[in-house]
């Protein structure tokens, strides 16, 4: 009996290792930031504690299991009701582990929450919104959706609002998640450490299309990322043959009612288009920016995206195709 | 043995009631036992739907980007799953042991109010059936278990589906209050000569904490429901941001619930455990006492720690630290338990069983899920881990590795003493083993999946995430834990048809259900058993650690015979009403007027059965207090609950509204200290009229029960007329958070005023007609308490809400 187990767990364990990549986009256990990283230390020692104490239950489990199985020929049993210094033993124990467990807890608390706000941080407000995110650069008069550029090595506040219902930003490489809730204001502060991209998610279920709010973070170098500031400041070329079509349709079509792209409309309840060809994926993470999928998309939004809010505006193919031009204009 | 026993049992010829058969006898019963396999047998059906709800949540994750269901399907059946495993599945499967084994454990012939216990039944079974008749008409819940606003506020989620949710809650948990005071009582007051409080299965003891949980924790869930019914209903503004209102408040409420709740469905399969190792290993429990204390402070901590499950919603350092140290706190007592199990286990003789071998499974499972639950104690650890697949993992261990595994000790352990049959141990440890394994490739890989950053509640992942191996494999698992299940299911059939049959006590056990037939007659024991310490049974047949046997005492026939309560109509009817008036609010007021009417006939006629033939012939327990006083102590403490987290919103709430009228413009204190001092005077009046009944002097007692009365509905007058008036100034319920927050708190209150006047005038009319005598001064004394209660509450308000500025 206890062979073959001991195979299976081995073999289980094994194949365990192998099936997992510790290194994944959302992985939590791979800091790219200072929160990430003190979150990580602590994640550490908990969990190669709570992982020493099941193995001291499981050992001492399987070994009396074992040793006193009932055999034939052996009497009755001693009938021991308890022994209290035994027992003090193994309260006290446990409550030193904890002391352990409990220290770093505090420490990593206060470190990463209780800090003033840090100076010639960059602020940045998130918007999560039914089923995408906003993010504004107040100071720096820009606005864009679902793709959030950060500079290496320079403090963020990331002011989190909540325009609807309970949402909760969430890139696990650059620290724990925070709820964005409706009238309440919270924060989190972090310097991003590498760059690269990051993934991230709604961690707070938000209603039918939860699962596709999605997020990416781009982490640059503090040079590449005044660049991007600056093309997001630029007003976007004045579009020519088709993306002009597309733009006078898009003027007088009900789309300017939530979407703003400036100098063309105004709309402040779906995401900002200024700039809507410079990210690699729309949909809140769904779908590369292509002209296939923007076509799919626009003729249809729901079909695509459950619950999604933008409606379908029964668009001809024509007029999904000039739309489509003119979308992917805005560089 | 068994001659011992025969002869322990045996007894002068006295009458026993019978054993109807039939459907109407079972409709109509009020045996605890009957009861109980009613409950189980209902858990068993809504786990089994609530299980279909997982495997088809596991067949859209299989894979990425599937379209199994549909995103609106998926987060339907997460909802229902939820719901269902925690309030139709797990927590009647623990009310089913605590119905059959309770009374038996403590040496009594039945609960301490068994038609209350038929209503708590019929009252769950129309909270399950309403909830799952959500899916007839195609508006399934579908805002998660935990239900958090603003999402479930009309403008989010405006179909029906959130209502069926939280009005089957509300008639869940009235069943649960209900069951709560009775299993107190119970506990209390219906133990047999000998059965001291240390001395009481560990199962008892276990059950009693539950209970208690369950009095202190439903209160802020049953207020932060009725918020979120009359915010869906009549318009007020609790949870509504733009009038003030704060998101974090629901949070609250449901998780000083939530957390709790955890307790309640653990701790019963932590005393199945502690019965299950010791008969099994055939050694007393190791350390007892430390055990029970154990069980009793973690449901004690478990009320301080239910912000843990908010430390992503932003309340600060200084929370975030005290209540993770809390919670750190709770795996003290915790490791307690499962060292004193395993010590328990050392030295013995052990039995491998299949119940032995589902008490050692939760020993183990148990200790992965709570050891991940110290991991995200720790706030920086639960941003990572919070609302992530480790989460689900963690919670799996607790709820299936924990609970069912210890309730499905229980199933094999106590089956033989319920049907009178075995179950097959062989076929038993198969779907051990294949429950096992099934489970542990279900959820080991969500600790993983977690880890790699997979939220929950999310209907479809992408390509590139790296989940998608381990998905598969915990959704081929799925399928193994319902092989599993359906393996306990054919052994539970084929034991019931061609299953050997059992002794009256097949293991060799420890307690006093054992020592009577199996399964029991309708009285259980035909002559109260004696109880000489724990383990009794075992003392009396192999004697204590020297081997002293204890000397019984001579069986005395019972001279009248066994009383048992007879069967009732009424608790059916009832829950009828109940569950009518809730299916109405969904349908028509005419329908609620129905349910409503229906309900209070069937109060009236449960309460005039009860005045005509008593359950009990003889109330006062082991307390030395009658059943029903302390019935209405335990309910008025959980009422204290209520009412305190009514004031507790009022004042978090105070001075947020956005527009007026405002408190200090509209109050009238001078009125209100006029109607404060009418309703003080009433209490007075009571304490005449108990004075007069118990001294036998009917026609003081009648004047004063009126009189009490009668002040009563002038101070609901006063009310009618400051409502009327505030109505008159633009205040509304619907005006602002004030008017929300006032008229739901002081409605709360001025209805059971008006509840207390009914019973009052009932009482009245009784003694008018001469069917109130100084023997009944204990129904008078019961209605008093309340009243005073209500008085108290009274003061309180007037004092917060009026008094201070």
């Amino acid at each position: 009996m206890v062979r073959p187990a001991l195979g299976v767990l081995v073999l289980a364990v094994a194949l365990g290792l192998a099936g997992c990549a510790w290194d994944g986009p959302m992985s939590t256990v791979a800091p790219r930031s200072d929160v990430a990283r003190a979150i990580h230390g602590v994640y550490a020692i908990i969990t190669w504690a709570t992982v020493g104490i099941a193995l001291v239950v499981f050992v001492g489990l399987g070994w009396v299991l074992w040793r006193y199985r009932a055999r034939p020929g052996v009497g009755p049993v001693s009938q021991t009701r308890g022994h209290s210094l035994l027992e003090i033993a193994w309260t006290v124990a446990p409550a030193l582990v904890l002391l352990v467990i409990a220290i770093p807890t505090i420490q990593v608390i206060f470190r990463t929450q209780g800090a003033a706000m840090p100076p010639n941080a960059l602020e940045v407000t998130v918007r999560g919104w039914q089923w995408w995110w906003e993010f504004r650069y107040p100071a720096l008069d820009v606005v864009t959706a679902n793709e959030l550029h950060l500079p290496r090595g320079r403090a963020v506040v990331l002011n989190l609002e909540g325009p609807d219902v309970i949402h909760s930003f969430w890139v696990p490489q650059l620290g724990g998640k925070r709820d964005v809730i409706p009238g309440r204001l919270n924060r989190i502060t972090l310097v991003p450490e590498q760059s690269g991209e990051y993934w991230g998610q709604c961690a707070e279920f938000c209603g039918t299309s939860h699962a596709n709010m999605g997020l990416r973070v781009v982490v640059e170098e503090p040079e590449a990322f005044e660049r991007w500031v600056a093309a997001q400041r630029t007003p976007p070329a004045e579009p020519s043959g088709l993306a002009a079509e597309g733009q006078a349709l898009y003027a007088r079509s009900a789309c300017v009612g939530c979407h703003a792209i400036r100098g063309v409309s105004a709309g402040v309840i779906g995401p900002d288009l200024t700039h809507f060809a410079s990210r690699d994926l729309f949909g809140a993470g769904m779908w590369p920016v292509t002209e296939e999928r923007v076509i799919a998309w626009l003729k249809d939004p729901p079909r695509l995206k459950p619950g999604a809010k933008m409606p379908n505006l029964n668009l001809t193919d024509a007029e999904a195709r000039a739309l489509t031009a003119y979308l992917l204009s805005l560089e | 043995m068994a001659t011992r026993e025969a002869a322990l049992l045996r007894h002068e010829p006295v009458t026993h009631p019978g054993v109807a058969t039939g459907i109407r006898s079972w409709v109509t019963t009020v045996d605890h036992k009957r009861i109980g396999i009613l409950y189980g047998v209902s858990a068993f059906a809504f786990f089994v739907l609530g299980g279909i709800e997982a495997l088809l949540i596991r067949l859209q994750l299989a894979q990425p980007n599937l379209s199994i269901v549909s995103a609106e399907t998926f987060n339907a059946l997460f909802t229902m799953h939820g719901t269902t495993m925690v309030f139709l599945a797990i927590m009647p499967f623990s009310a089913a042991f605590f119905n059959y084994m309770v009374p038996l454990l403590i040496g009594a012939r039945d609960v301490a109010f068994p038609r209350l216990n038929a209503l708590s039944f019929w009252t769950f079974l129309a909270g399950g059936l309403l909830l799952n008749a959500s899916f007839l008409v195609g508006t399934p819940p579908d805002g998660g278990w935990f239900g958090y606003t603003s999402l479930t506020l009309k403008q989010y989620s405006p179909s029906i589906s959130i209502d069926f949710w939280l009005l089957s809650l509300q008639v869940l948990g009235a069943s649960s209050l209900m069951a709560a005071v009775n299993f107190v009582v119970t506990i209390l007051n219906l133990r047999a000569p000998g059965m001291t409080l240390m001395r009481m299965p560990v199962f008892v003891w276990m059950t009693l904490v539950v209970q208690f949980l369950i009095l202190l924790a439903f209160p802020p869930i049953t207020v932060g429901l009725i918020f979120l019914m009359f915010d869906r209903f009549f318009g007020t503004h609790f949870y509504d941001v733009a009038a003030g209102g704060d998101l974090h408040l629901w949070q609250h409420l449901f998780w000083i619930f939530g957390h709790p709740e955890v307790y309640i469905l653990i701790l019963p399969a932590f005393g199945i455990v502690s019965e299950v190792l010791p008969t099994f290993a055939r050694k007393p429990l190791f350390g007892a006492p430390v055990v029970i204390y154990s069980g009793v402070l973690i449901g004690f901590f478990g009320f301080g720690v239910w912000s843990h499950h908010m430390f992503a919603a932003g309340m600060g350092p200084i929370a975030d630290a005290a209540f993770a140290v809390a919670t750190m706190l709770i795996a003290i007592p915790t490791g307690v338990k499962i060292f004193n199990w395993l010590a328990t286990l050392w030295g013995g003789s052990i039995r491998f069983t299949v119940a032995l071998h589902y008490a050692v499974g939760l020993v183990a499972l148990f200790t992965i899920g709570g050891l991940s639950g110290i991991m995200h104690a720790s706030p920086p650890v639960d941003l990572q881990q919070t609302d992530s697949y480790f989460v689900v993992a963690h919670l799996h261990y607790v709820l299936i590795g924990g609970s069912l595994f210890g309730l499905l000790a229980g199933a094999y352990y106590w089956w033989p003493k319920m049907t009178g049959r075995l179950l097959d141990e062989r076929l038993g440890k198969v779907g051990f083993w294949v429950l096992f394994v099934g489970f542990n490739l279900t959820f080991f890989p969500q600790h993983y999946l977690g880890a790699a950053g997979m939220p929950r509640r999310i209907y479809t992942y992408g390509e590139g995430t790296g989940w998608a191996f381990w998905n598969l494999a915990s959704s081929i698992g799925a399928f193994g834990i319902a092989l599993g299940i359906l393996i306990f299911l054919i052994n539970a059939v084929r034991s019931l048809r061609v299953g050997a049959r059992a002794a009256g006590d097949p293991w060799d056990g420890r307690t006093l259900e054992w020592r009577t037939s199996s399964p029991p007659p309708p009285h259980n024991f035909d002559a109260i058993p004696p109880v000489h310490g724990r383990d009794s049974f075992w003392r009396e047949k192999h004697g204590d650690r020297a081997g002293r046997r204890p000397t019984l005492p001579p069986t005395a026939p019972e001279p009248h015979g066994v009383h048992v309560p007879s069967p009732s109509v009424w608790p059916v009817l009832v829950a009828l009403g109940i569950g009518v008036a809730a299916a109405g609010a969904l349908l028509h007021v005419a329908v609620v007027v129905v349910g409503a009417l229906l309900t209070v006939l069937g109060v009236f006629a449960f309460a005039l059965e009860h005045h005509r033939n008593p359950a009990h012939a003889d109330q006062i327990g082991n307390l030395g207090v009658d059943h029903r006083k302390l019935a209405m102590w335990i309910f008025l403490g959980s009422e204290c609950l209520l009412f305190g987290t009514l004031i507790a919103t009022y004042m978090a709430y105070r001075g947020r509204s956005v527009i007026g009228p405002y408190p200090h413009e509209i109050l009238n204190i001078p009125l209100t200290t006029l109607s404060t001092f009418d309703l003080l005077m009433s209490s007075l009046l009571m304490v005449l009229a108990l004075a007069a009944v118990q001294r036998g002097d009917m026609a003081q007692t009648r004047l004063w029960l009126f009189g009490t009365a009668f002040f009563g509905l002038i101070f609901l007058g006063f009310q009618v007329y400051e409502f009327t008036h505030f109505v008159g100034e633009g205040l509304t319920l619907q005006q602002n958070l004030f008017g929300s927050t006032f008229f739901v708190l002081t409605g709360f209150h001025g209805g059971h005023v008006t509840l207390g006047v009914v019973w009052l005038l009932s009482l009245w009319l009784l003694a008018l007609r001469g069917r109130l005598g100084a023997a009944d001064a204990t129904k008078v004394e019961v209605a008093g308490l309340y009243w005073h209660f209500v008085d108290v509450v009274w003061i309180v308000i007037f004092t917060l809400v009026y008094l201070i500025p």
